[in-house]
């Protein structure tokens, strides 16, 4: 019996799903191990029980975590795909100001005090923070990245049809690096969060010539200490430094890096 | 053996030459500050004089970062196809400084001893090293002097010294010999000759010394087990690993099975780069970690190179002084402070 | 001109990570974590006790299992194995008749040598049992070589016990012969029944009717076993040379080159599992 396998998204970009769709000379024969039965993305059929669920996006609004809940019931294994419904991503940021002056920062003041006033808008109210979906159902396993690492997400389904426990780096970004054999960014004057970052993406901006942004998490053991105290030696101010730990990881940094108060 | 002293010109151009039918790799630039050896093509730039270590050291050539071990196909109740994957493939790593040349020396003892490792010991048997000595220190991270490797030729099968725009070739191999056949080189008529001239130009004290001799280091470094120094040292340590991955000394591996999505009854065993200042490399099934915090395991990585595996094999060291894994350590984390750190807490409470 | 190679290396087992394909014979589930494998190889193992072997499933992957039969003339090799990893919990799943990869013998093990005219002391804390019974096997098999057999084994409790109707046949045996002692621990019997002691393996050491002089002892356990064991027979008087231990480390190839097992310079793979004490006790590694 091949596992039923689908996909549901939430608040993202939907990238994640289409990196998979991407995954083209391989798609045929990962349908020959599993058959979806949900995907948004490429299919509109739905079923009662599923083996795998993948989850793609951050988890925002209620109705968001009550329908995130109900597929959790219905599944053996439930999956977090990419940075968002891993960590937050980009759109946790928001958990760090004040919902009002969110609410003004993109609508105006006027549709702010509206928002504020009217019973019609009250439910947005409860979009008051942006959670990574670990924070309201056990996740099994977390394909991480913005986007996803394809060759991540073939080697998870490859284990859950043997029943292997698959392996996911937790190891810094370096490691990757040093086996592409990159010049380190601090050597090209530039400073990087791979040393804090977890692993995985085969340090793929680095090798392509960026840096690493931290997209894929902080690492559990990270010296957060010792990585302020490098980027503070190259000249980052203190805004400079919070903005970099939030980028990507907003909702998994918050209470362990940037408490300083520069949030705008 | 013979010895030729040729002309820098006429030494590229038959690097070149080499390269035509043979895989050749040389340091050349890449990014800002850094070396790769890269193989030799029409437009490499072959030149030495101007050389910063590379970012990798050459003896990773022969233990790459992800290697298959065998290919499996499994077949039904019969016994399984096994097929061990060992790299004959020719190659030559040419301008290889004395510190790594000592590097795949070192390599050699520890993948020959007891069961012989065959992924390595294939390659090797399959690479030819053309050598060149260092007659000045690379930068200032460098310190193989300290640790004996500076002017270490045991292994070279050609080994080069450069004076001025003339290039000494010594012949030390016969794979190394072959190389050189048919390319009319002038024979050196006064090799000591030239040697010492190449001497006289050699830097001294060259590159960083450490506060000891060496003969005396494993003992001083076996004597500091619970010297301050460990935890002082990891205060930056990031346990990213990058100094094991740079190290030419370090061998350790991961082995990991995948199946081919294409067929699920066949695949491949595969081992991966791994290293002792990764956190849960002394971990054991069940989750103890017998190495649980990054001091504990920076005394590991500083035993294995001046004090286990240099005792194990009776090497004088088994760190080459190519000062990468300083080099490359974002927090300025360096194995020789360490050492010397590690020698003067010793006299300091002798 | 192409490169000519350098000679051949005699150094060279294109087969050192190869492995020999098993067949399942018998699986039974031990306890609810534990499930006992007997695999039927090509040829026999030719192992000593307490050597492990790297067991693997193609596709999945590799890990050391401890050995735990006695050594045998036949192609049997037997294991116990936790669901407790990857391959174990594949492993778990398989059934006779499936094949599994065997890479070994492997380590030092133990040498009956040592043992022969002596007053045997086991000491075995849960999974311990698993390469203890692979010494205790030929010992029981020519108990008239040896002066006694005690084997103290603890487990968490009842229902973690393993081997649970062999060990009291050693208990019947010892009855018998009058040379076989077994005390049988749990730290709580969780209400569970239970017709042996309860408490720790430290606790039968101080009142062990033995001869220090005469005793060598073989132990094996977790980590936080060892320490302890090892305080109560100093204070019965036994010297390090005394005593063997075996020791667990997770080693990924077998043969000394991946550096997983190291404990200070020793590879526990080659010198180890199973080390005279005097010969580690300096290393601080060995049973932190």
């Amino acid at each position: 019996m091949k596992p039923k396998v689908a996909f549901f998204d939430f608040a993202s970009c939907e990238g994640c799903q289409l990196a998979v769709l991407n995954c083209e000379d391989i798609l045929l024969d990962i349908l020959g191990l599993v058959d979806i039965v949900e995907f948004r993305e490429a299919m509109s059929e739905t079923a009662p029980r599923f083996d795998v669920a993948f989850i793609e996006g951050s988890i925002n609004r209620e109705q968001d975590a009550e329908r995130l809940r109900d597929i959790r019931a219905r599944s053996t294994y439930l999956v977090a795909m990419g940075a968002c419904a891993c960590i937050g991503n980009v759109q946790a940021r928001s958990n760090f100001i004040a919902p009002a002056e969110n609410f003004q920062r993109v609508y105006g003041v006027e549709d702010r005090n509206m928002v504020q006033t009217d019973p019609e808008f009250w439910p947005l109210w409860a979009h008051t923070r942006v959670r990574a979906v670990k924070e309201i159902v056990p996740v099994d396993f977390e394909l991480r990245g913005c986007p996803l690492v394809p060759e991540e997400f073939v080697h998870l389904v490859k284990a859950l049809v043997t029943g292997a426990t698959p392996r996911f780096s937790t190891q810094a970004v370096c490691v990757e690096c040093k086996m592409n054999e990159n010049e380190c960014v601090y050597d090209q004057g530039e400073t990087c969060m791979g040393q804090i970052t977890r692993g995985g993406c085969k340090a793929i901006c680095i090798t392509n010539g960026y840096r690493c942004d931290g997209c894929r998490g902080i690492l559990p053991h990270a010296n957060l200490a010792a990585h302020h105290g490098l980027l503070q030696s190259k000249g980052l101010s203190e805004p400079q430094i919070t903005n970099r730990y939030r980028l990507f990881c907003s909702a998994e940094s918050l209470g362990r890096v940037g408490r300083t108060g520069h949030d705008k | 053996m013979s010895a030729f002293f040729v002309h820098k010109e006429a030494v590229t151009q038959w690097i070149r030459h080499l390269a035509r039918s043979n895989t050749v790799y040389f340091p050349q630039r890449a990014g800002q500050s850094g070396f790769r050896f890269k193989p030799v093509k029409e437009t490499t730039e072959i030149q030495f004089d101007r050389y910063q270590p590379t970012l990798a050291p050459p003896g990773k050539k022969l233990a790459p970062a992800e290697e298959p071990l065998f290919r499996y196909r499994k077949q039904g109740d019969a016994a399984p196809e096994l097929v061990p994957i060992l790299d004959q493939s020719p190659r030559i790593l040419a301008g290889v400084r004395p510190c790594d040349l000592k590097g795949i020396h070192l390599m050699d003892r520890a993948n020959r001893e007891g069961h012989g490792d065959p992924h390595y010991l294939t390659r090797r048997t399959h690479t030819i090293l053309i050598a060149h000595d260092c007659l000045q220190p690379c930068d200032d991270s460098c310190f193989c002097d300290a640790v004996g490797s500076l002017g270490w030729r045991d292994n070279a099968d050609l080994f080069l010294t450069s004076l001025e725009d003339h290039i000494l070739i010594e012949v030390r191999t016969g794979p190394g010999e072959t190389l050189i056949q048919g390319m009319n080189f002038p024979v050196c008529t006064d090799v000591a000759a030239v040697k010492s001239r190449a001497e006289a130009q050699r830097a001294q004290p060259f590159g960083r010394q450490f506060h000891a001799d060496l003969a005396r280091i494993p003992a001083i470094i076996a004597s500091q087990w619970q010297a301050p120094v460990w935890e002082k040292q990891v205060e930056r340590c990031f346990s990213c690993g990058s100094c094991n991955l740079v190290c030419p000394t370090c061998y350790c591996f991961d082995v990991h099975d995948d199946f081919d999505l294409t067929d699920p009854n066949a695949g491949q065993r595969t081992r991966t780069w791994d290293g002792c200042m990764l956190p849960q490399f002394a971990e054991v099934a069940g989750g103890h970690n017998f190495r649980p915090n990054p001091a504990a395991r920076q005394r590991h990585r500083v035993k294995r190179k001046f004090e286990y595996l240099t005792e194990r094999f009776a090497e004088g060291s088994f760190c080459t002084g190519c000062g990468r894994c300083g080099r490359q350590c974002t927090t300025d984390i360096d194995i020789f402070n360490i050492v010397n750190d590690l020698i003067d807490h010793a006299e300091a409470n002798s | 001109m192409s490169a000519t190679p350098h000679a051949s290396d005699p150094a060279i087992d294109p087969a050192l990570y190869l492995p020999r394909m098993a067949r399942i014979l018998e699986v039974t589930p031990l306890t609810a974590r534990e499930k006992y494998f007997k695999v039927e190889l090509p040829e026999p193992l030719g192992h000593r006790p307490g050597q492990f072997v790297m067991l693997s499933l193609l596709g999945v992957g590799e890990a050391p299992i401890s050995i735990s039969c006695g050594p045998r003339a036949d192609n049997m090799l037997e294991m116990v194995i936790r669901d407790a990893g990857s391959l174990t919990h594949v492993l778990h799943g398989l059934k006779p008749g499936q094949q599994v990869g065997v890479r070994g013998p492997f380590g030092s093990g133990f040498n009956l040598d040592d043992f022969y005219g002596k007053q045997v002391l086991c000491v075995v804390g849960g999974l311990g049992l698993v390469p203890m019974r692979s010494l205790i096997q030929p010992i029981l098999a020519q108990l008239d070589r040896f002066a006694s057999l005690t084997i103290i084994s603890g487990c968490r409790s009842p229902a973690e016990e393993l081997y649970r109707d062999e060990v009291r046949a050693w208990e019947r045996l010892g009855q018998e012969t009058g040379k076989v002692r077994v005390i049988r621990l749990v730290d709580r019997t969780q209400n569970l029944p239970w017709d042996g002691q309860v408490g720790l393996v430290t606790a039968p050491l101080s009142s062990l009717p033995i001869d220090p002089a005469q005793t060598v002892v073989a132990l094996c356990g977790p980590p936080v076993m060892y320490k302890f064991v090892l305080l109560e027979l100093t204070a019965r008087g036994l010297s390090h040379a005394q005593i063997f231990v075996d020791l667990e480390r997770r080693m990924k190839c077998g043969v000394g080159k991946c550096g997983h097992c190291q404990i200070n310079h020793v590879y526990c793979c080659q010198e180890g599992p199973v080390f005279r004490f005097d010969q580690i006790a300096h290393l601080p590694e060995a049973l932190q």
